[in-house]
């Protein structure tokens, strides 16, 4: 890719994320808290695709890093009374180090093993902050000083989001990015080409362990109330897998609009159907599966509306 | 132990590995010339390709020795002993499907070497193996022997010293391979290593110094082409007892 597509990409980020900064002040409370939420699942998206879309490894536990992230926030905001915007940095830290010390041995394991282990990763860590009342209070859960904040989380996921995408675009334009797909496309030749394939793992792990408590962090703060049960939901993980599909996974504009599009659909579908909106949803993602089962960018590629490969 | 180091590129002493009851290699030892084509044949299930698994790491052996540079080789990871200069093909294409051809030889770079320079010898490889038109398709969209080509190409990518080819005939029709063989003996004249396991004879006698034969997971002979085909025991191997 020219320098010169590189800029009109920038360009092309600098204009969303601009445009999304113009926002907040025209709309209501309601969809000032939509677009966070919108924003929030591309980061999450986006965080799921470097690990389990570059790398080909499925997660099915990243809610335990959104997880970790907003109970960083929690304690340190309620009961340490820190400023909430270092409890973010703080959060990306502890669920960088647990993706370090759960991928060290779990990487190790292939397809639905890998899969499996990591739903029982999340799943304990869900006991455990269950069960560690002293830290966590429990299942108590925690409770923040009331206020007003949907500007300052609405700027702050924000500002998240372009942090996201740019590491984002620089995996999936660099040779570091096609050693990930390396590794997904056959790890057993990438190791015999030269690729130490436990440290790009663990390093594809570790990068999309720290946006999702980040994202965790700012979403605890702004709904000031969290607990286990909400915050180790195993659908954030069905989400972030989902929408990254739907989009194209392995790409880097995929996750961002499967994300846009799908958590915009699922609103709808809540707001319209409230008693039927999971059979709505479920049968959208059907038709997606069956007729687009690469995803958007996949059908994009199909269509000869984008190139193939990320590195061109 | 380890021979004279500037005409031996590979010293095998005594590799073993068996899977539970099946002596894949079972204490073969052998000296690879540096500088030549070698070609490694035997019947099927002789232990030609664990060799060459052993040989690049991607399986332990139970025992012995593998000296390359008077260095030995054994217990160091796949991506370490391609560092040091061996490079490989596969028995079964392992090109990677879903990224272009572009991308296949990219991955396989030295994060050392600036991405300019891999870019360009990225670019001479494919003018090289006549891939250039397809540099944007992916890799699984390739006709069979056009894989083997890209498979061939990415195995050069980082310059080595020592290239393991395993089956670069198969399925590859007769002008696509004399193109590949010419490429092959290039890599030869300008001080390459290579070794080929390949079931065409054809290949092997026409193409290759020196010959190992091996069979049940040992050496059962060594030599040139001419002393090959008339070695009793090498006859017996392939054809039975007389």
């Amino acid at each position: 890719m020219t320098g010169r597509e590189h800029l009109r990409n920038l360009g092309a980020l600098a204009a969303f994320a601009l445009a999304l900064a113009l926002l907040p002040g025209m709309l209501t409370l309601y969809l000032r808290t939509f677009v966070m939420f919108t924003v929030l699942y591309v980061v999450l998206a986006l965080s799921w695709n470097m690990i389990s879309g570059y790398t080909g490894y499925v997660s099915f536990g990243h809610v335990a890093f959104y997880g970790i992230g907003s109970y960083a926030c929690g304690i340190l905001v309620a009961d340490y009374r820190w400023h909430w915007i270092p409890s973010l940095f703080v959060g990306g830290l502890v669920a960088l180090l647990v993706a370090l010390a759960v991928g060290y041995p779990v990487l190790r394991l292939k397809g639905p093993y890998f899969a499996i282990a990591m739903l029982g990763t999340a799943e304990s860590i869900r006991v455990i902050v269950t069960v560690w009342e002293r830290l966590t209070h429990g299942g108590y859960g925690i409770n923040f000083p009331n206020i007003e904040n949907s500007f300052e989380t609405y700027y702050a996921m924000l500002v998240l989001m372009v942090v996201t995408i740019l590491v984002s675009y620089w995996v999936g334009h660099s040779r570091f990015g096609i050693r990930l797909n390396a590794i997904r496309e056959d790890e057993v030749a990438a190791e015999a080409l030269g690729v130490n394939t436990t440290l790009y793992k663990l390093a594809a792990f570790g990068l999309s362990a720290i946006f999702p408590a980040a994202g965790g962090g700012i979403q605890a703060y702004k709904v000031l109330r969290i607990e286990p049960p909400s915050e180790f939901f195993i659908q954030i993980t069905i989400a972030m897998a989902l929408f990254t599909m739907f989009g194209g996974k392995g790409t880097v504009i995929g996750p961002v609009i499967g994300a846009v599009i799908l958590y915009t659909v699922q609103e709808l579908t809540w707001v319209n159907f409230p008693t039927a909106h999971l059979i709505a949803y479920g049968i959208f993602i059907i038709l997606v599966a069956r007729f687009m089962p690469r995803g958007l960018m996949g059908f994009a590629i199909d269509m000869g509306w984008a190139r193939k490969g990320m590195v061109h | 132990m380890t021979g004279d180091t500037n005409e031996i590129a590979l010293d095998i002493q005594d590799l073993r590995k068996h899977f539970g009851a099946i002596r894949a290699v079972d204490g073969c030892s052998f000296k690879v010339p540096r500088g030549k084509i070698s070609g490694l044949i035997g019947p099927n299930g002789s232990g030609k390709t664990t060799t060459f698994n052993l040989l690049t790491g991607v399986i332990p052996p139970d025992s012995g020795d593998v000296f390359y540079n008077g260095q030995n080789l054994t217990g160091l990871k796949p991506y370490q002993i391609f560092r040091l200069g061996i490079s490989r093909t596969f028995q079964i294409v392992r090109i990677y499907r879903e990224m272009t051809v572009f991308e296949n030889l990219l991955s396989v770079s030295s994060l050392s070497m600036p991405e300019r320079e891999a870019r360009a010898r990225a670019e001479e490889l494919m003018e090289f193996v006549t891939l250039s038109k397809l540099r944007g398709e992916y890799g699984g969209n390739l006709s069979y022997g056009q894989q083997k080509l890209l498979e061939f190409a990415r195995a050069l990518m980082t310059d080595p010293d020592v290239i393991l080819l395993d089956e670069p005939a198969a399925g590859v029709n007769r002008t696509l391979l004399n193109t590949l063989l010419d490429q092959i003996h290039r890599l030869q004249e300008s001080g390459k290593t290579i070794i080929i396991v390949e079931h065409d004879m054809n290949v092997i006698m026409n193409h290759c110094e020196k010959i190992f034969v091996m069979d049940y997971g040992v050496k059962i002979a060594e030599g040139p082409p001419d002393e090959i085909k008339k070695n009793e025991q090498v006859l017996e191997a392939y054809f039975g007892r007389r």
